[in-house]
């Protein structure tokens, strides 16, 4: 499948700015079952100062330094991105989830890919009692990794309910837990603590997902915002594979990832500073559908 | 006379046999003064005889100086949380450790610095201990200071490690060893120079006699050691402070003005070209190394914490390129964790081929199947304690859970907890702190300490501070000691055999080398010196229309209606600038004057308008000397006694009249004391200007169109020139001789045009960005300014001409501001999308 995505964000500031430096994560990846066809970022005003890198999870880094005085920024993306992601092990196959988690506590390797990044607290997904206690109703002795990681991708999709109005971009994963009502992103990181209660690694992946259903099928919940999902480490040899938890679905073709972190700080599409007093006004437009070729 | 001196040998020897038969250690951990047998070590023998020795009155003596001396030199600290600072709680004993045994420590604190900067080296590099299973990844992963950005980073000038520190104490067989390593931002060295300088002035003779060893070699080797790991020769090195609110900030000011560093705050550092720079008022100046005391986690918010205002936005990226050094490395704060601690004595055979001189306490990671059953089936031996926090995950405020002290239910809640997530949780042999003396209430007493001992990185190894920093806890059960739990601290005594070489006895060897500037002043000190400076001023005008105001009340009864004019004026000018509020349900010129002065909700009162002066000052501490410290903090006490009770009206005078004194003192202070380097110009350019604009509005007031001889006097009076005028003019007070004098007079200190002189006189001294020779804007505007004053004319000079001067002057304000000052301070952060 290949889509065309077109990803904008503008801020609007109340006075004006005079300079600003920023780092963004808004370059799709290109592993993982997808192959980057074309991308491009452009920025207005245009900055003076742009630089590339790949940081320690392997994600495309932006940096930019505008030096003019500006009251709106705008960021747009533009890429083509085809996937093709290997269907999902058959879950009964996988490994019992204690033999996961010793592997990950064994695991020698420091690299990205390395479950150990994956198993601790993190900014955003701090460990809670209430959580590792869901999850360990998914988990009885013995269980293969992956089995028990849908039927918990399940419950959550069961128990909570999607409501942009519950929580805001830094209510604490606790609160929303306790609420059970949330967004992908509160869905992410409840599943991520869950997991990572037991001891089992689990990463945080940003991206976006198909705007129009397939035929036949409902539109998909984040389809017009950018979109997180859970990648759950299923031993050292299926690897991670990932779980999207606010749809209830294995990911397969119809997801495209941007970012793969710890949580939503490590992927944040736009972190920064800018030199300024006043508001900031945000506005995020996705618009991601098959290309036409 | 051998008789008296007899009699006082015994009474020494009588005071030391008391202190020793009180003195009562834990039976089952080592103590400093006695040893095993219950007999007091050699060395503390020497040093309690020559304690006797001084009498019971010759010790409180020198005690009591030393407790004056930590007061006069300002050595502080903060808890945190809390708003006040508190001041130093220096024990009045040293540590004395005799130098067989210091050898020891040295050579163990080296070695354990080195092999630590190697292990930093592996994990963010190579990572071959990690792939070989000498250290399991999980053990890393897990420390919050795992700066994974540093990854494959080379650090600039070599080192991971550059400042390290070892807490030690004594192991139950009597074995100094090592409790816990501190490579993220090590504290204390610099509460140890200062403990040094109180005791060995407290304690002079003891000093000299015991041979102590010198702290100022390290700080050298240190310093030259930073110099030299710099790109450049002669290169700028900052200490990188969170700020007046960090908890050791008194020490981080201390440490920078004794090094010769520029205290920065993340504001004042910006990155360009993959460089850091530090704004000063002379533009960017290149930032070639930094001491760092702000944790890895909020140095760069573009790669870190993204919420932080405490760093650099960039400051990683100038150290990929190498363009920075830093101490320690963002990232180094790993080597701190418990985890990391389990596997060092065998990281030290693999990466040294030698064992650790001196051992740990020992850890067992609970991450390894092996270990974590082990723990589990001796559980009573240990102490569980957090692998990478100082809390025990998972329950909740808990440092430790002691296996032998746990009931059935929590023992059960532990072992679940460290089957389940046992990479969270390390074991330990539980802690018995060893006690040394400390003198309570004319007694020795046995205490738990720490000793915290430091190491610098030089060109070829380590170099280990003869001495160290010595926390005591207060209670001799205590099983950790921190400074914000009633803890004190001592200075440490390092004793050699032979008499320290009289060179190093010269003050200068405790000095660094001589330097004369601080190098250029960056913005932000500007700006508050220039504040302080108006404040400060503001301050004093204030107060001085208090004191004519409550003058001219106390001869109401003597004077007419013209009287009252004035006092009405008066009273305006304090409304006018918020010193007083205008909502008094009747204007009462008395208790107008009153909260002017000592007000604490008004924002003009000179109490609020003092405490700012002292805000902008903390902000700049290490460039002030410690009496402007002092005399700014009395002015406030003194003005905030006075509106605590009730006073009479003499008092209340006399409160102001001192307030002003004080005032006279801090100016004379910073005129007589202040280097005249860019710092004090901008002192005295905030002081001008805001002299200036008062003395424009008082002219207005008090000698504008309705002006009267009542009024004239008074505003005689705010510019303290009676005399001046009588000894000029026989005749009453006028309104065009007045004028003169207030705005025009160029010998009058107090004049306008005298205020403008001096401004353009330290403009022009400035440094100037432009380099094609085109005057900058603030200096066009003061020599506009000063020829328009010095050709005035008196007699022509109306309340709109002096409002027109009052409002350019402050026009110069902003100009300054706007070339000088400008930075960081109104920055922001992108407010983060969230992802649904």
């Amino acid at each position: 499948m290949i889509y065309d995505i077109a990803h904008r964000t503008t801020y609007k500031y109340d006075a004006p700015v005079a300079s600003a430096r920023c780092a963004m994560r808004l370059l799709p990846r290109n592993d993982r079952g997808q192959t980057v066809l074309s991308d491009r970022i452009e920025l207005s005003p245009a900055p003076e100062v742009v630089s590339d890198r790949i940081d320690f999870h392997g994600n495309r880094v932006c940096g930019a330094h505008i030096l003019k005085p500006h009251t709106k920024l705008q960021i747009a993306l533009a890429a083509r991105v085809e996937v093709d992601r290997a269907p999902p092990p058959a879950p009964a196959l996988t490994p019992a989830w204690e033999i996961v988690r010793d592997a990950a506590y064994a695991a020698n390797s420091l690299a990205a890919s390395s479950p150990a990044h994956y198993i601790y607290v993190s900014r955003f997904a701090p460990l809670f009692d209430a959580a590792t206690n869901y999850a360990r109703e998914s988990f009885s002795p013995g269980r293969p990794l992956l089995e028990g990681a849908l039927e918990l991708m399940m419950r959550v999709h069961a128990d909570f309910a999607y409501d942009t109005d519950a929580t805001h971009v830094a209510t604490p994963v606790a609160q929303a837990f306790a609420r059970r009502r949330g967004v992908c992103q509160d869905f992410t990181h409840i599943m991520i603590a869950a997991l990572r209660g037991l001891g089992l690694p689990a990463a945080y992946v940003s991206g976006y997902l198909r705007t129009v259903a397939a035929p036949g099928q409902a539109r998909l919940e984040g389809a017009d915002s950018t979109h997180a999902w859970v990648s759950v480490w299923c031993g050292p040899e299926f690897g991670f594979f990932d779980l999207d938890p606010t749809n209830a679905m294995a990911v397969g073709n119809d997801h495209i990832a941007i970012a793969i972190g710890r949580d939503y700080a490590d992927v944040s599409p736009i972190d920064g500073v800018i030199l300024g007093a006043g508001g900031q006004d945000l506005d995020v437009s996705v618009d991601v559908k098959e290309a036409a070729i | 006379m051998s008789a008296e001196r007899d009699i006082e040998m015994d009474e020494a020897s009588s005071r030391i046999a008391a202190w020793i038969a009180d003195y009562a250690p834990k039976r089952d951990a080592p103590d400093e003064l006695l040893d095993r047998d219950g007999r007091p070590r050699a060395h503390w023998r020497q040093f309690l005889e020559s304690l006797a020795a001084l009498g019971d009155a010759g010790l409180e003596q020198r005690f009591a100086a030393a407790g004056r001396r930590i007061d006069d030199m300002g050595i502080s600290y903060r808890v945190h949380g809390e708003t006040k600072e508190r001041s130093w709680p220096l024990g009045r004993l040293p540590l004395p450790i005799p130098e067989s045994e210091w050898r020891d420590i040295a050579a163990g604190v080296a070695q354990r610095a080195e092999l630590l900067d190697r292990v930093l080296h592996d994990i963010y590099g190579e990572a071959r201990l990690i792939a070989e299973g000498a250290l399991p990844a999980a053990a890393v992963a897990g420390s919050r200071d795992f700066i994974r950005p540093m990854c494959e980073v080379a650090p600039p000038g070599g080192r991971w490690l550059r400042f390290y520190a070892a807490d030690l104490g004594r192991g139950p067989d009597g074995n100094w060893r090592v409790l816990a390593d501190r490579a993220q931002a090590p504290s204390g060295a610099g509460y140890a120079l200062e403990n040094r300088l109180v005791l060995s002035h407290a304690l002079p003779s003891l000093y000299r006699d015991m041979h102590v060893e010198r702290l100022a070699p390290f700080f050298r080797e240190f310093r030259a050691s930073m110099s030299r790991a710099a790109e450049r020769v002669d290169p700028r090195i900052c200490l990188l402070t969170p700020g007046p609110w960090s908890e050791t900030y008194s020490e981080q000011v201390h440490l920078a003005r004794y090094l010769g560093f520029t205290l920065v705050e993340g504001e004042d550092l910006v990155a360009s070209d993959g460089k850091l720079h530090v704004r000063t008022i002379a533009g960017l100046k290149r930032a070639d190394a930094i001491w760092r005391r702000v944790d890895a986690d909020w140095c760069d918010p573009l790669e870190q914490n993204a919420s932080s205002r405490l760093g650099v936005a960039g400051m990683f990226e100038a150290i990929r390129r190498g363009a920075v050094v830093v101490a320690n490395m963002p990232g180094a704060g790993v080597i701190e964790s418990r985890a990391l601690m389990s596997f060092i004595p065998e990281l030290s055979k693999r990466v040294l081929g030698e064992s650790l001189k001196l051992s740990n306490v020992t850890s067992w990671w609970c991450g390894r199947e092996g270990e974590r059953k082990q723990v589990i089936n001796a559980l009573s031996e240990f102490a569980i304690r957090g692998a990478f926090t100082e809390r025990l995950p998972g329950f909740s405020e808990r440092r430790e859970a002691l296996g032998h002290a746990l009931t059935s239910e929590e023992r059960v809640r532990v072992i679940d907890a460290i089957n389940q997530r046992g990479v969270d949780y390390v074991a330990q042999e539980p802690i018995n702190l060893s006690t040394t003396p400390a003198w309570t209430n004319g007694r020795l007493a046995p205490r738990p300490f720490v000793l915290r001992v430091f190491a610098a990185a030089t060109a070829d190894g380590w170099t280990v501070m003869p001495g160290g920093f010595c926390r005591i806890s207060h209670r001799l059960d205590a099983r950790a000691v921190s400074m914000d739990e009633g803890a004190q601290s001592s200075d440490v005594w390092v004793l050699t055999s032979r008499p320290i070489e009289w060179s190093t006895l010269l003050p200068s060897n405790e000095d660094p080398p001589i330097v004369r500037t601080l190098g250029n002043l960056p913005s932000r000190a500007a700006d508050n010196l220039f504040w302080m400076g108006r404040y400060l001023e503001r301050a004093e005008a204030t107060l001085r229309i208090v004191r004519s105001l409550r003058t001219r009340l106390g001869e109401l009864q003597h004077i007419d209606l013209q009287g009252r004019q004035s006092i009405e004026r008066l009273a305006r000018l304090l409304i006018a600038w918020g010193a007083a509020s205008e909502e008094l349900p009747d204007m009462n010129p008395t208790q107008i004057a009153w909260t002017a002065a000592a007000g604490a909700d008004n924002y003009g009162s000179a109490l609020s308008v003092v405490r700012n002066a002292k805000r902008a000052a903390s902000i700049v501490r290490e460039r002030l000397s410690h009496d402007v410290w002092q005399l700014i903090g009395r002015i406030e006490t003194r003005l905030m006694r006075a509106d605590a009770r009730a006073i009479t009206e003499p008092e209340a005078l006399e409160i102001v009249e001192r307030s002003l004194h004080t005032l006279a003192a801090l100016s004379g202070l910073i005129d007589e004391n202040f280097n005249r380097v860019a710092g004090w110009s901008f002192i005295n350019l905030g002081r001008r200007i805001e002299r200036a604009i008062g003395t424009c509005r008082f002219a207005r007031q008090l000698a504008g169109d309705e002006a009267t001889v009542e009024t004239l006097d008074a505003l005689l009076d705010l510019l303290d020139s009676q005399i001046t005028y009588r000894s000029r003019y026989i005749a009453g007070a006028a309104l065009a001789p007045v004028l003169d004098m207030a705005m025009l007079d160029p010998f009058n200190p107090r004049s306008v045009l005298f205020q403008t002189m001096r401004i353009d006189e330290h403009l022009a001294a400035l440094p100037v960005l432009r380099n094609d020779g085109v005057m900058e804007s603030p200096r066009r505007l003061s020599i506009r300014l000063r020829a328009e004053l010095e050709s005035a004319d008196a007699r022509h000079l109306d309340a709109a001409i002096i409002l027109a001067f009052e409002q350019r002057l402050m026009t110069l304000a902003d100009q300054i501001a706007e070339r000088y000052f400008t930075h960081g301070a109104d920055g922001a952060v992108y407010q983060p999308s969230r992802i649904a």
